[in-house]
């Protein structure tokens, strides 16, 4: 007989769809219920600010799931359906139209939104974001041809359009609030080799500078600077962060700015409700409460609440990881240091090649970032969850195995 | 019908590393784990990248570098995603010193 119990995820981007592929694969046969506010199946958002806004990489190769798996699991997928609210008395979700979808257990993955920005001028036709795979195709339709391009954010979403459109053949000019490329999550030092990667390929940079205003007559022609720089662009394309989507919450207490709140095992304070992905805050075992946009935090979220779901009562303690391409050129990242004490460096931030590793004052291994060197970021995964101390000596030197320094096997 | 070709020498392939060889058209990765000679499809079935170079392996699991996904190299198995589809494995085998794969 199956399963009585009804499991509803809201959200339906790749921590939604892993959610559910994970709730057959581990054999729960009750009803599960998709439902997503965009029209089309989940499918992967890496390859939009890459492969796939270079028209390198077609809609149907990013697809999370082949669109048939959906229905070939039994899976109610109601795409193009907006969730207004959740009642969490009633234990429903409602949707836009007042239909109501009562549910055992409730995962919300709603992600996020994209940050505004507040300068005269950002409705000018011109002026885009990139979020949804629409956006992306709209961006490359509006550079066709090689146009002149504002990046205003340098983070990863600004870092990685700006070197795909440099690869377009467009003109790049970056406008970024802090002093180097990636700085709030990589630091100055590694930062810094970024921006060099990305002046040797052509992108004027602005640091320390913030828009003042966008102009234009009827669509965008500048972009003027805070600092009084005008940079001429016929498109422009705002990455300054996201927002996480906690309406449905509202009511509940939980629709926090900094993001749903969730324990340790991914469960809100609301019993059998969880959240996950882009817009959980997340009581991290190792690294306290964070909120994380990452493609793998999304796979991995989206893979522990469907096994929580049907019981496990895992603490979720991934070390989280995430990788960015830029030129041919692969950055990688474990862990979460928001400042550190220490960074020892294995192989050159000078021949752009090293895998740096981030110490807090008491010698822990909080964090490994590289640049063509990824093994190493993936064998320190095990020393970062376990809060090793390791020698520092041993880290810069790359004829040591990261692996060996792990708690027992040394 | 597919058939063995022999594609190099046997002790190209170092305990617990992989190595990639053309075979008909078909990029195939050649692991040893304890001696034993594993063969699978050296193309990620996630985003194509090559599983060979720079995958991480440990027992028979592959791990791509470029995003994660990790295989079951005696099966083909998706193990971790993001990948969904399983890679492709090849009988391979050793003899007289040559390495043989059937593609």
């Amino acid at each position: 007989m199956a399963d009585p119990r009804t499991f509803v995820v809201v959200g339906a981007g790749l921590c939604g769809a892993t959610t559910v592929a994970t709730l057959r694969a581990e054999g729960f046969d009750g009803r599960i219920v998709l439902i997503g506010a965009e029209e089309i199946p989940p499918y992967e958002r890496p390859p939009l600010s890459k492969e796939y806004l270079r028209g390198e990489d077609p809609l149907e190769t990013i697809m999370v799931r082949p669109p048939e798996w959906f229905t070939e699991h039994d899976i109610e997928a109601r795409f193009g359906t907006h969730v207004t609210q959740l009642d969490a008395h009633a234990r429903e979700v409602v949707l836009a139209g007042g239909e109501r979808v009562a549910f055992d257990a409730l995962v919300v993955a709603t992600g996020g939104h994209n940050r505004r920005i507040e300068a005269p001028g950002s409705d000018l036709p011109g002026v885009l974001d990139l979020r949804y795979v629409g956006d992306a195709a709209r961006l490359r339709d509006a550079v066709d041809g090689g146009a002149r391009v504002a990046c205003v954010g340098m983070g990863f979403i600004g870092a990685e359009v700006a070197a795909s459109l440099r690869t377009m053949g467009c003109d790049v000019t970056v406008i970024e609030i802090f002093e180097t490329a990636l700085y709030r999550v990589l630091g100055g030092d590694v930062g810094r080799v970024l921006e060099a990667i990305h002046r040797d390929h052509g992108v004027v940079m602005h640091f320390n500078d913030l828009v003042a205003r966008f102009e234009g007559d009827g669509r965008l022609e500048r972009v003027v600077t805070r600092s009084g720089t005008v940079v001429e662009a016929d498109v422009a394309v705002v990455g300054i962060g996201t927002e996480p989507a906690v309406h449905i919450m509202a009511g509940t207490g939980l629709d926090q700015p900094g993001g749903i709140p969730v324990g340790p095992t991914l469960e809100t304070s609301i019993p059998g409700v969880f959240a996950v992905g882009d817009v959980a805050r997340h009581e991290h075992p190792v690294f306290g409460p964070m909120r994380v946009e990452h493609f793998d935090n999304a796979l991995k979220m989206g893979e522990a609440v469907a096994r929580n779901m049907l019981g496990a009562d895992a603490v979720f303690d991934d070390p989280h990881w995430f990788w960015s391409d830029q030129y041919d050129v692969q950055i990688q990242m474990a862990g979460f240091a928001p400042t550190w004490d220490r960074m020892v460096v294995r192989g050159s931030l000078e021949d752009r090649s090293f895998c740096a590793f981030l110490l807090d004052a008491d010698g822990v291994l909080r964090s490994s970032v590289s640049i063509a060197w990824p093994r190493d970021v993936r064998r320190s995964f095990e020393l970062i969850r376990e809060q090793v101390r390791p020698d520092p000596a041993a880290l810069a030197d790359p004829d040591v195995d990261l692996r060996t320094l792990a708690p027992g096997k040394g | 019908m597919a058939e063995f070709v022999t594609v190099g020498r046997a002790d190209e392939i170092a305990e617990g590393e992989a190595k990639a060889f053309p075979v008909n058209g078909q990029e195939i990765a050649v692991s040893r784990v304890s001696g034993a000679l594993y063969g699978f499809s050296d193309i990620c079935t996630h985003r194509q990248c090559n599983l060979s170079l720079g995958g991480e392996i440990e027992g028979t699991s592959i791990t791509c570098e470029c995003h994660g996904s990790t295989f079951d190299m005696t099966t083909g198995a998706v193990l971790e995603g993001p990948a969904t589809e399983p890679v492709a494995t090849f009988p391979v085998r050793e003899e007289n010193g040559e390495l043989l794969i059937e593609a």
